[in-house]
């Protein structure tokens, strides 16, 4: 499957509330086309520096979109920690064994939805650092498409500008995905290995559906997609093996849930 | 296309002025347009404005931040792509202003109806033609009259003509623009560069931004500032008095400038904290005012719209869990919610949820497994490039050094990439059994560190180096033209 396709195809299993902020992958094909098929003239250098400049603008335009959605989507996600935070310790504390009206009914409810809660964060921000890897790894394809069709030098320095920008240096959502884990360590009741197996498959059709169903959807995808390249350089990247897909695989994928 | 016609008309007309007599006011919101030779206007494909047009109407945002790309005067159409820092903006080229311009002008047309040219010598009154906006307009004008000694700059084209007939239209907006001193910098900009459109001249076209010009102004500052140098704005970064600096004169710094766009800031954990406490001394996130979380958090480059926003977002998270505990994530997955509750114990809800866990952190490894490849290559390929075009410039006797040091330097770098996870071996053994390969320099051209030297040294800019750049065969390939240029099409 062509990496269009399978863009396509990725965003509507897994974010399609998010689906006009990703790439233009397709249009922006369209453009390479057009400009390598318009015939070049010898002194054409002034139309050649213009469909460049077009495409660069275009382009510039996309990085802005990302841009703007991701830090949109980054100050929402900083706000939520800190509040998935005071809500753990103003459940601890009030209904806690320690707490001040200890319940413990009120205590493992809370719990419970905060468990839910706090995964389901940690699903949205790995989709987010997902939204942000596919949008670079299509502006590479792009650009690499471009250099090879209109023999221009446009790749290296563009995709140097690219690399610093705020939509891929998922730094911090990265750090704030591994505070989310190390909280859910504690929030989470210990359990043994035995247990787990078994309930586990039981797990898998209850979690078909939800963000679980988005982040899987990703997983399956970036596998496709690094599958093998039919352009092998040192640009590319090697195929993704993954352990326990066959897993993955098995969760039923039903209709995406839209992000909102 | 509402805009050729008018613009015709208003070639004819131009012409019957000597110097462009834009007026004081008409200036004034006249950034400098393009002055793009003229046969680049009618060349402007029907085509390819129509999907200039239908994309920046499909992309709001797009319009607002090129709001901000004022004045990135000298820089906006050179299109190589070679800024280091610089936002996109800094690549408009005089075509992309065309498309734009000529949206918003037809824009602006069928809003003021057909403009008999406002065209007058230097500090004439317009002629009140056409629409009471104008006449509404003809006291502002005469606000931006100062600002007529900006107007000595050429203006000869249609479209500049076309943009002057637009700006009365936002005439309302320029007197804002005439309050804030950066209109001597732009002014500066005008005169001195005739080919850029200055993000003004965009602003004055989005409705909802004018009256927000001004403070919008300041806002940029810190977006600029909060862009480029880095992506992490601490919030303690510099940022230059809001009024001296907001044009971006400086070409690296291309956003800030309008007033249109929301200003963007990138949020960190320390930053929210010190809102937090501000809040909490205010009494609350209902009970807090932006201007006052500003003040007490005192940190520098942050505006009121920053704020704002920010609070905005922060009631709303605090609001939708206080209402109902736990609504805001089943907002997310609202079928799961019913049938696993209902259906499944408490147990089995863990148990869920530890798969997903699972999954969403797999997905998280691989995601920065591949970033980390992806900048190693680029990293590399950078390298590569440095290595390659000091090779170039220090001769062929140099060559048989560099060529040694080129292997180890490579040969660390892939063993760093040997290093890093399983996934990125094949990669590291692809560039070694290339290594292996000097003579082909086919498609999978990649780190020739065992050429030969006296290969290499057979042609001068030695593009048997394979280097797998694209770049380098152009520029420094002076002698031998077929072959970088036919490398450069079999290189991927």
């Amino acid at each position: 499957m062509k990496f269009g396709k399978r863009l396509k195809k990725q965003i509507q299993e897994t974010l399609p509330g998010w689906q006009d902020k990703f790439l233009s992958y397709k249009e922006l094909k369209k453009l390479v086309r057009l400009i390598s098929a318009a015939p070049r003239l010898s002194n054409g250098s002034m139309d050649y520096g213009k469909a460049e400049a077009e495409f660069v603008y275009l382009l510039n335009n996309e990085i802005d979109k990302f841009n703007l959605f991701f830090m949109e989507q980054e100050e929402d996600f900083i706000i939520r920690h800190k509040e998935l935070q005071q809500r753990i310790k103003r459940v601890v504390e009030l209904w806690g064994p320690n707490g001040s009206m200890p319940s413990e009914r009120d205590y493992e409810e809370e719990m419970a939805k905060i468990r839910k809660a706090i995964v389901d964060f940690h699903g949205e921000m790995v989709l987010l650092v997902n939204y942000s890897n596919i949008n670079y790894t299509g502006l590479a394809k792009i650009l690499k498409k471009y250099d090879k069709r209109t023999g221009g030098l446009l790749r290296l320095p563009f995709i140097q500008k690219v690399l610093e920008q705020p939509f891929f240096t998922t730094d911090l959502i990265s750090n704030l995905v591994r505070e989310c884990e190390s909280i859910i360590d504690t929030v989470f009741p210990a359990e043994e290995e035995a247990e787990r197996a078994k309930e586990a498959k039981e797990a898998i059709v209850v979690a078909g559906e939800g963000i679980l169903r988005n982040t899987v959807a990703a997983l399956l995808t970036m596998q496709e997609i690094r599958r093998g390249s039919s352009t092998k350089s040192p640009f590319s990247l090697p195929p993704l093996n993954l352990p326990d897909s066959e897993l993955i695989k098995s969760i039923q994928l039903n209709a995406a849930v839209p992000i909102l | 296309m509402e805009a050729r016609p008018a613009f015709s008309i208003e070639r004819s007309s131009v012409k019957q002025l000597t110097n462009m007599g834009v007026s004081g006011a008409l200036s004034s919101s006249l950034p400098v347009l393009p002055t793009p030779p003229e046969e680049k206007y009618p060349k402007l494909p029907d085509s390819q404005q129509a999907t200039a047009e239908k994309e920046l109407m499909t992309r709001p945002l797009t319009n607002s931040s090129h709001l901000n790309s004022s004045g990135v005067v000298g820089h906006l159409f050179s299109s190589s792509p070679g800024y280091s820092t610089d936002l996109h903006h800094s690549s408009l080229s005089p075509h992309e202003k065309h498309s734009r311009n000529a949206h918003f002008i037809s824009q602006s047309l069928s809003n003021m109806g057909s403009l008999p040219l406002l065209y007058s010598s230097n500090n004439e009154p317009l002629p009140s033609t056409t629409s009471s906006h104008y006449s509404k307009e003809s006291s502002a004008l005469w606000n931006a009259d100062s600002l007529s000694s900006f107007l000595d700059f050429p203006v000869n084209t249609s479209i500049e003509n076309s943009q002057v007939e637009n700006s009365a239209s936002t005439i309302m907006a320029s007197e804002e623009y005439c309050k804030r001193n950066e209109w001597h910098d732009w002014a500066d900009q005008l005169i001195s560069d005739d080919e850029t459109l200055t993000s003004d001249w965009n602003d004055l076209f989005v409705d909802n931004n004018i009256p927000d010009l001004e403070p919008k102004v300041t806002s940029q500052v810190s977006k600029l500032s909060s862009q480029f140098p880095g992506h992490q704005f601490k919030g303690q970064q510099v940022v230059s008095a809001p009024s001296g600096e907001n044009c971006a004169i400086a070409p690296p710094s291309s956003s800030a400038n309008s007033a249109s766009v929301k200003p963007r800031m990138r949020w960190t954990p320390e930053l929210h904290e010190a809102f937090v406490e501000a809040v909490n001394q205010l009494g609350g996130s209902e009970r807090a005012t932006p201007k006052g979380v500003l003040k007490l958090m005192k940190v520098e480059g942050l505006t009121i719209y920053h704020v704002k926003s920010h609070l905005q977002k922060y009631r709303t998270a605090r609001y939708r869990p206080e209402t109902s505990e736990g609504s805001s994530e089943k907002r997310v997955t609202p079928v799961e919610q019913v049938s696993s509750l209902d259906l499944k114990t408490g147990m089995e809800i863990t148990e869920a949820l530890r798969l997903q866990m699972d999954v969403q952190k797999r997905l998280h490894e691989q995601l920065e497994i591949q970033r980390n490849l992806q900048l190693r290559i680029e990293e590399q390929g950078r390298y590569l490039q440095m290595m390659f075009e000091k090779q170039c410039k220090s001769g062929i006797e140099k060559f048989k050094a560099p060529a040694s040091s080129l292997e180890s330097p490579s040969a660390a770098a892939s063993e760093a990439i040997k290093d890093s996870p399983a996934k990125s071996e094949t990669e590291a053994s692809k560039l070694d059994h290339s290594k292996t390969e000097p003579e082909q320099a086919k498609d999978n051209i990649t780190m020739e560190e065992s050429s030969p030297p006296k290969e290499v040294g057979e042609k001068h800019n030695a593009p048997e180096t394979k280097v797998s750049e694209n770049s380098e065969p152009q520029p420094h390939a002076g002698e031998d033209d077929t072959q970088p240029s036919k490398r450069q099409r079999t290189e991927e």
